[in-house]
Protein backbone atom coordinates (compact mmCIF):
# COMPACT_ATOMS: atom_id res chain seq x y z
CA UNK A 1 0.00 0.00 0.00
CA UNK A 2 1.38 3.45 -0.73
CA UNK A 3 -0.53 6.71 -0.43
CA UNK A 4 -0.42 9.70 -2.45
CA UNK A 5 -0.75 12.83 -1.04
CA UNK A 6 -3.48 14.66 -2.74
CA UNK A 7 -4.72 17.79 -0.44
CA UNK A 8 -3.52 18.85 3.13
CA UNK A 9 -3.95 22.05 5.24
CA UNK A 10 -3.02 23.31 8.46
CA UNK A 11 -4.83 25.16 10.87
CA UNK A 12 -2.32 27.87 13.07
CA UNK A 13 -5.27 30.10 13.93
CA UNK A 14 -8.87 29.95 13.85
CA UNK A 15 -10.43 28.82 10.83
CA UNK A 16 -14.55 28.34 10.45
CA UNK A 17 -13.83 25.36 8.16
CA UNK A 18 -11.48 23.19 6.07
CA UNK A 19 -11.96 22.13 2.34
CA UNK A 20 -9.54 19.54 0.99
CA UNK A 21 -10.39 18.44 -2.65
CA UNK A 22 -8.81 16.47 -5.59
CA UNK A 23 -10.34 13.48 -5.29
CA UNK A 24 -10.39 12.08 -9.43
CA UNK A 25 -10.30 8.56 -9.22
CA UNK A 26 -12.11 5.74 -8.29
CA UNK A 27 -9.21 5.00 -5.34
CA UNK A 28 -9.97 4.42 -2.00
CA UNK A 29 -9.18 7.54 -0.57
CA UNK A 30 -6.99 8.24 3.31
CA UNK A 31 -8.78 11.51 5.30
CA UNK A 32 -5.73 12.05 8.49
CA UNK A 33 -6.96 14.64 11.02
CA UNK A 34 -3.92 15.52 13.24
CA UNK A 35 -4.73 17.52 16.68
CA UNK A 36 -8.26 18.51 15.77
CA UNK A 37 -8.96 21.68 18.40
CA UNK A 38 -12.33 23.27 18.61
CA UNK A 39 -12.19 27.06 19.51
CA UNK A 40 -14.88 26.29 21.93
CA UNK A 41 -14.52 23.22 24.41
CA UNK A 42 -16.69 20.32 24.28
CA UNK A 43 -17.33 20.46 20.34
CA UNK A 44 -16.96 17.46 17.95
CA UNK A 45 -16.02 18.18 14.24
CA UNK A 46 -18.39 17.36 11.18
CA UNK A 47 -17.63 16.54 8.01
CA UNK A 48 -19.33 16.82 4.73
CA UNK A 49 -18.56 16.04 1.19
CA UNK A 50 -17.67 18.39 -1.43
CA UNK A 51 -18.95 18.42 -5.16
CA UNK A 52 -18.02 21.27 -7.98
CA UNK A 53 -16.52 23.33 -5.25
CA UNK A 54 -18.91 23.53 -2.68
CA UNK A 55 -19.96 21.71 0.34
CA UNK A 56 -23.34 19.55 0.17
CA UNK A 57 -25.64 20.27 2.95
CA UNK A 58 -28.37 18.41 2.15
CA UNK A 59 -29.71 15.64 4.58
CA UNK A 60 -28.69 13.00 2.86
CA UNK A 61 -26.02 11.79 5.59
CA UNK A 62 -26.45 8.69 7.39
CA UNK A 63 -24.18 6.96 10.13
CA UNK A 64 -23.95 4.67 12.69
CA UNK A 65 -20.90 4.77 15.60
CA UNK A 66 -19.81 3.03 18.64
CA UNK A 67 -18.70 5.39 21.49
CA UNK A 68 -15.89 4.31 23.65
CA UNK A 69 -15.05 5.77 26.55
CA UNK A 70 -12.30 4.80 29.43
CA UNK A 71 -15.40 5.20 32.25
CA UNK A 72 -18.32 4.11 31.60
CA UNK A 73 -20.36 1.91 29.27
CA UNK A 74 -20.39 2.97 25.86
CA UNK A 75 -22.48 4.58 23.71
CA UNK A 76 -24.32 3.52 20.20
CA UNK A 77 -24.79 6.75 18.25
CA UNK A 78 -26.63 6.76 14.99
CA UNK A 79 -28.88 8.83 13.07
CA UNK A 80 -30.68 9.19 9.01
CA UNK A 81 -31.22 12.23 6.86
CA UNK A 82 -28.70 14.19 8.29
CA UNK A 83 -26.40 17.68 6.37
CA UNK A 84 -23.53 16.32 7.98
CA UNK A 85 -21.49 13.22 9.98
CA UNK A 86 -20.32 13.35 13.27
CA UNK A 87 -16.20 12.81 12.77
CA UNK A 88 -15.78 12.77 16.62
CA UNK A 89 -17.41 13.68 19.99
CA UNK A 90 -17.01 16.46 22.67
CA UNK A 91 -13.43 18.02 22.09
CA UNK A 92 -11.42 19.35 24.56
CA UNK A 93 -9.35 22.56 24.05
CA UNK A 94 -7.01 22.58 27.08
CA UNK A 95 -3.19 21.33 26.96
CA UNK A 96 -3.00 18.07 25.38
CA UNK A 97 -6.79 17.62 24.34
CA UNK A 98 -7.91 17.21 20.91
CA UNK A 99 -9.24 14.52 18.71
CA UNK A 100 -7.15 12.25 15.90
CA UNK A 101 -8.53 10.09 13.68
CA UNK A 102 -8.57 7.99 10.10
CA UNK A 103 -11.63 8.03 8.05
CA UNK A 104 -11.41 5.67 4.23
CA UNK A 105 -13.30 7.11 1.61
CA UNK A 106 -15.33 4.78 -0.68
CA UNK A 107 -16.94 5.58 -4.27
CA UNK A 108 -16.44 9.25 -3.98
CA UNK A 109 -15.51 9.68 -7.97
CA UNK A 110 -18.15 7.10 -8.93
CA UNK A 111 -21.41 9.25 -9.93
CA UNK A 112 -23.48 6.46 -10.16
CA UNK A 113 -22.81 5.09 -6.65
CA UNK A 114 -23.17 6.31 -2.73
CA UNK A 115 -19.79 7.86 -1.34
CA UNK A 116 -19.28 5.61 2.11
CA UNK A 117 -16.80 6.56 4.65
CA UNK A 118 -15.31 4.18 7.54
CA UNK A 119 -13.63 6.21 10.27
CA UNK A 120 -11.50 5.18 13.68
CA UNK A 121 -11.06 7.90 15.94
CA UNK A 122 -9.36 9.05 19.31
CA UNK A 123 -10.10 11.69 21.40
CA UNK A 124 -9.31 13.57 24.61
CA UNK A 125 -12.34 14.90 25.86
CA UNK A 126 -13.13 18.07 27.61
CA UNK A 127 -12.82 16.36 30.90
CA UNK A 128 -9.81 15.34 29.62
CA UNK A 129 -11.30 11.53 29.55
CA UNK A 130 -10.63 9.07 26.82
CA UNK A 131 -12.96 8.18 23.98
CA UNK A 132 -12.77 6.56 21.04
CA UNK A 133 -15.34 7.10 17.95
CA UNK A 134 -15.65 3.84 15.72
CA UNK A 135 -18.17 3.71 12.69
CA UNK A 136 -18.83 4.24 9.55
CA UNK A 137 -21.19 6.94 7.59
CA UNK A 138 -22.95 7.08 4.03
CA UNK A 139 -23.90 10.10 1.95
CA UNK A 140 -27.01 8.62 0.22
CA UNK A 141 -26.98 10.27 -3.00
CA UNK A 142 -25.39 9.26 -6.13
CA UNK A 143 -22.86 12.16 -7.33
CA UNK A 144 -19.54 12.61 -7.64
CA UNK A 145 -17.54 13.81 -4.95
CA UNK A 146 -14.59 15.61 -5.60
CA UNK A 147 -13.71 16.22 -1.14
CA UNK A 148 -14.58 17.05 1.89
CA UNK A 149 -15.48 19.94 4.36
CA UNK A 150 -14.77 19.90 8.01
CA UNK A 151 -15.87 22.15 10.34
CA UNK A 152 -16.55 22.16 13.99
CA UNK A 153 -20.15 21.96 15.87
CA UNK A 154 -20.22 25.42 16.58
CA UNK A 155 -17.51 28.22 16.67
CA UNK A 156 -14.21 27.60 14.54
CA UNK A 157 -11.61 25.31 14.25
CA UNK A 158 -8.53 26.83 16.62
CA UNK A 159 -5.93 24.49 14.95
CA UNK A 160 -4.98 20.92 13.47
CA UNK A 161 -3.86 19.07 10.41
CA UNK A 162 -6.18 17.58 7.62
CA UNK A 163 -4.54 15.96 4.72
CA UNK A 164 -5.95 13.79 2.09
CA UNK A 165 -4.42 10.70 0.34
CA UNK A 166 -5.08 8.74 -2.44
CA UNK A 167 -4.23 5.19 -1.50
CA UNK A 168 -2.25 3.85 -4.50
CA UNK B 1 26.06 10.14 -7.29
CA UNK B 2 26.83 13.06 -9.99
CA UNK B 3 25.68 16.35 -8.00
CA UNK B 4 25.53 17.82 -11.85
CA UNK B 5 21.82 16.18 -12.61
CA UNK B 6 22.69 16.97 -16.32
CA UNK B 7 24.31 20.40 -15.99
CA UNK B 8 28.18 20.58 -17.08
CA UNK B 9 30.31 21.68 -14.89
CA UNK B 10 27.75 22.83 -12.20
CA UNK B 11 27.05 21.42 -8.85
CA UNK B 12 22.58 21.66 -8.26
CA UNK B 13 21.86 21.55 -4.81
CA UNK B 14 18.35 19.79 -4.91
CA UNK B 15 15.89 19.97 -1.90
CA UNK B 16 12.48 18.56 -1.08
CA UNK B 17 9.92 20.77 -3.04
CA UNK B 18 12.72 22.38 -4.94
CA UNK B 19 14.76 19.58 -7.59
CA UNK B 20 16.54 21.21 -10.31
CA UNK B 21 17.79 19.13 -13.55
CA UNK B 22 18.13 15.63 -15.35
CA UNK B 23 17.82 12.69 -13.29
CA UNK B 24 18.32 9.32 -13.99
CA UNK B 25 16.62 6.84 -11.75
CA UNK B 26 19.48 5.94 -9.20
CA UNK B 27 19.52 10.14 -8.76
CA UNK B 28 16.16 9.46 -8.27
CA UNK B 29 16.35 6.63 -5.25
CA UNK B 30 19.33 8.31 -3.40
CA UNK B 31 17.52 11.59 -3.59
CA UNK B 32 14.07 10.18 -2.75
CA UNK B 33 16.53 7.99 0.45
CA UNK B 34 17.69 11.62 1.46
CA UNK B 35 14.09 13.11 1.84
CA UNK B 36 15.37 15.57 -1.34
CA UNK B 37 12.60 14.10 -4.09
CA UNK B 38 9.75 16.07 -4.43
CA UNK B 39 7.44 13.06 -3.99
CA UNK B 40 4.17 14.71 -1.72
CA UNK B 41 1.98 12.00 0.56
CA UNK B 42 4.33 9.00 1.86
CA UNK B 43 3.81 5.88 3.62
CA UNK B 44 7.53 5.15 4.88
CA UNK B 45 8.97 1.96 6.48
CA UNK B 46 10.96 2.99 9.59
CA UNK B 47 11.60 -0.46 10.53
CA UNK B 48 10.78 -4.29 10.77
CA UNK B 49 11.36 -6.67 13.69
CA UNK B 50 10.92 -10.02 14.08
CA UNK B 51 10.50 -12.26 17.02
CA UNK B 52 12.63 -15.45 17.06
CA UNK B 53 12.06 -16.60 21.15
CA UNK B 54 15.00 -14.89 22.82
CA UNK B 55 12.93 -12.05 24.35
CA UNK B 56 10.14 -10.84 25.85
CA UNK B 57 10.10 -7.76 24.11
CA UNK B 58 10.37 -5.88 20.53
CA UNK B 59 11.60 -2.31 21.32
CA UNK B 60 11.62 0.32 17.95
CA UNK B 61 13.85 3.31 19.47
CA UNK B 62 14.60 5.07 16.58
CA UNK B 63 10.65 5.96 15.52
CA UNK B 64 11.57 9.51 13.52
CA UNK B 65 8.93 10.83 15.77
CA UNK B 66 10.50 14.42 14.72
CA UNK B 67 9.24 14.21 11.41
CA UNK B 68 6.24 12.05 11.59
CA UNK B 69 2.64 12.93 13.46
CA UNK B 70 1.40 10.10 12.71
CA UNK B 71 2.82 6.36 12.93
CA UNK B 72 1.19 3.01 11.49
CA UNK B 73 2.49 -0.60 12.91
CA UNK B 74 1.62 -3.66 11.77
CA UNK B 75 1.40 -7.10 13.87
CA UNK B 76 1.94 -9.99 11.99
CA UNK B 77 1.25 -13.58 13.42
CA UNK B 78 2.72 -12.96 16.75
CA UNK B 79 2.69 -15.62 19.61
CA UNK B 80 4.32 -15.86 23.41
CA UNK B 81 5.95 -18.69 24.13
CA UNK B 82 3.31 -20.95 26.48
CA UNK B 83 -0.28 -18.75 25.27
CA UNK B 84 -1.47 -22.04 23.97
CA UNK B 85 -2.62 -22.96 27.61
CA UNK B 86 -2.70 -19.74 29.07
CA UNK B 87 -4.22 -16.46 28.11
CA UNK B 88 -1.50 -13.74 26.97
CA UNK B 89 -1.23 -10.61 25.64
CA UNK B 90 1.43 -8.77 23.82
CA UNK B 91 1.21 -5.05 25.33
CA UNK B 92 2.42 -1.71 24.00
CA UNK B 93 4.22 0.54 26.17
CA UNK B 94 5.80 3.89 24.84
CA UNK B 95 9.05 5.74 26.17
CA UNK B 96 10.35 9.25 26.68
CA UNK B 97 14.02 8.33 26.62
CA UNK B 98 14.75 6.54 23.78
CA UNK B 99 13.88 3.57 25.31
CA UNK B 100 16.19 3.13 28.37
CA UNK B 101 13.03 2.60 30.15
CA UNK B 102 9.65 2.34 29.52
CA UNK B 103 6.72 3.73 31.37
CA UNK B 104 4.65 0.93 33.00
CA UNK B 105 2.61 3.53 35.81
CA UNK B 106 -0.95 2.96 35.63
CA UNK B 107 -1.48 6.35 33.32
CA UNK B 108 -2.81 5.08 30.35
CA UNK B 109 -6.59 5.22 29.35
CA UNK B 110 -8.13 2.90 26.86
CA UNK B 111 -11.28 2.01 25.78
CA UNK B 112 -12.11 -1.13 23.48
CA UNK B 113 -14.27 -3.23 22.30
CA UNK B 114 -13.99 -7.09 22.22
CA UNK B 115 -15.61 -9.20 19.50
CA UNK B 116 -15.30 -13.20 20.61
CA UNK B 117 -16.39 -15.68 18.00
CA UNK B 118 -18.06 -17.67 20.79
CA UNK B 119 -20.48 -15.26 20.81
CA UNK B 120 -18.97 -13.23 23.73
CA UNK B 121 -18.87 -9.35 23.46
CA UNK B 122 -17.75 -7.21 25.83
CA UNK B 123 -16.08 -3.68 26.71
CA UNK B 124 -12.51 -3.02 27.94
CA UNK B 125 -12.21 0.04 29.75
CA UNK B 126 -9.90 1.81 32.21
CA UNK B 127 -8.84 4.82 33.19
CA UNK B 128 -5.88 3.71 34.79
CA UNK B 129 -3.82 0.93 33.49
CA UNK B 130 0.08 0.24 32.56
CA UNK B 131 0.53 0.29 28.55
CA UNK B 132 -1.38 1.91 26.07
CA UNK B 133 -2.55 -0.99 24.14
CA UNK B 134 -2.56 -4.53 23.40
CA UNK B 135 -2.82 -6.74 20.05
CA UNK B 136 -5.55 -9.01 21.14
CA UNK B 137 -5.26 -12.53 21.82
CA UNK B 138 -2.21 -14.26 21.29
CA UNK B 139 -1.07 -17.97 21.44
CA UNK B 140 2.07 -20.46 20.44
CA UNK B 141 2.83 -21.36 17.52
CA UNK B 142 2.50 -24.95 17.44
CA UNK B 143 -1.06 -24.19 17.99
CA UNK B 144 -0.61 -22.60 14.13
CA UNK B 145 -2.63 -20.20 15.97
CA UNK B 146 -1.85 -15.89 16.31
CA UNK B 147 -2.20 -12.45 16.83
CA UNK B 148 -2.60 -9.69 14.29
CA UNK B 149 -3.46 -6.10 14.10
CA UNK B 150 -2.82 -2.50 13.18
CA UNK B 151 -2.69 -0.10 15.86
CA UNK B 152 -2.21 3.93 14.54
CA UNK B 153 -0.13 6.62 16.98
CA UNK B 154 -0.87 10.15 16.53
CA UNK B 155 1.36 12.96 18.45
CA UNK B 156 4.11 10.79 19.52
CA UNK B 157 7.12 13.33 18.93
CA UNK B 158 4.73 16.65 20.14
CA UNK B 159 5.62 17.82 23.80
CA UNK B 160 2.46 19.70 23.80
CA UNK B 161 -0.18 16.87 23.03
CA UNK B 162 -1.13 13.54 24.50
CA UNK B 163 0.14 10.57 22.85
CA UNK B 164 -3.34 8.65 21.18
CA UNK B 165 -3.35 5.66 19.30
CA UNK B 166 -6.03 3.34 17.65
CA UNK B 167 -5.82 -0.25 17.40
CA UNK B 168 -7.91 -2.98 15.31
CA UNK B 169 -7.09 -6.50 16.18
CA UNK B 170 -7.89 -10.53 15.07
CA UNK B 171 -6.26 -13.10 16.92
CA UNK B 172 -6.72 -16.94 18.41
CA UNK B 173 -7.69 -17.12 22.21
CA UNK B 174 -6.99 -20.02 24.27
CA UNK B 175 -9.52 -22.59 22.98
CA UNK B 176 -9.23 -21.86 19.17
CA UNK B 177 -11.63 -19.19 18.60
CA UNK B 178 -11.34 -16.01 17.23
CA UNK B 179 -10.85 -12.78 19.70
CA UNK B 180 -10.86 -9.45 17.57
CA UNK B 181 -10.97 -5.99 19.11
CA UNK B 182 -10.92 -2.37 18.39
CA UNK B 183 -10.61 0.80 19.84
CA UNK B 184 -9.13 3.25 21.50
CA UNK B 185 -6.40 4.36 23.89
CA UNK B 186 -4.08 7.41 25.26
CA UNK B 187 -1.14 8.66 27.61
CA UNK B 188 -2.40 11.62 29.31
CA UNK B 189 0.91 13.43 29.82
CA UNK B 190 1.78 16.04 27.18
CA UNK B 191 5.57 15.43 26.21
CA UNK B 192 7.45 13.70 23.93
CA UNK B 193 7.62 9.99 23.11
CA UNK B 194 10.63 8.11 21.24
CA UNK B 195 10.37 4.38 21.47
CA UNK B 196 7.94 1.82 21.25
CA UNK B 197 7.95 -1.42 22.99
CA UNK B 198 6.07 -4.36 22.68
CA UNK B 199 6.13 -6.46 25.51
CA UNK B 200 4.59 -10.17 26.37
CA UNK B 201 1.63 -9.84 29.42
CA UNK B 202 4.27 -11.87 31.28
CA UNK B 203 7.88 -11.07 31.44
CA UNK B 204 9.10 -14.67 31.84
CA UNK B 205 7.31 -16.08 28.38
CA UNK B 206 9.34 -14.90 25.34
CA UNK B 207 7.44 -13.53 22.19
CA UNK B 208 7.87 -16.69 20.37
CA UNK B 209 7.40 -15.80 16.44
CA UNK B 210 6.05 -13.03 14.53
CA UNK B 211 6.85 -9.64 12.90
CA UNK B 212 6.20 -5.94 13.68
CA UNK B 213 6.61 -3.36 10.90
CA UNK B 214 6.63 0.21 12.15
CA UNK B 215 6.04 3.25 9.76
CA UNK B 216 5.50 6.81 9.13
CA UNK B 217 2.98 8.59 7.45
CA UNK B 218 4.08 11.59 6.27
CA UNK B 219 1.88 14.84 5.19
CA UNK B 220 3.51 18.03 3.35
Amino acid sequence: MGLLQVSTNTVTSAVASVTLTGINSDDVYMLTINNFVPSTDAQDFKIRVVESGSPNSTSNYDYAHKLLRSDTTYNNTSATNQTSFDGTSSTGNATGECSNGIFYIYNANNSSEFTYFTQEVVLASHTTLLAGFQGGGVFTSASQVEGVQIFPGTDNIQSGTFTLFKII
Amino acid sequence: MSKEYGYIGKEVTQAFRSNKGIFTPQDIIELDQENKWTNFGQLELIQTQNADDSSSTLDFTSIKENIYNVHFLTVNNMSITSAGTNSRSILVRLSNNGGTSFISSSTYQRAHQQCFSNGSFSEVKSTGISYLNLTGAATNSTATLSSNCYIYFYNLGDSTKYSFSTVHSSGQQKGNYLKSHFGSAVYPVAETHNAIRLVSSTSSENIEIGSASLYGIRSF
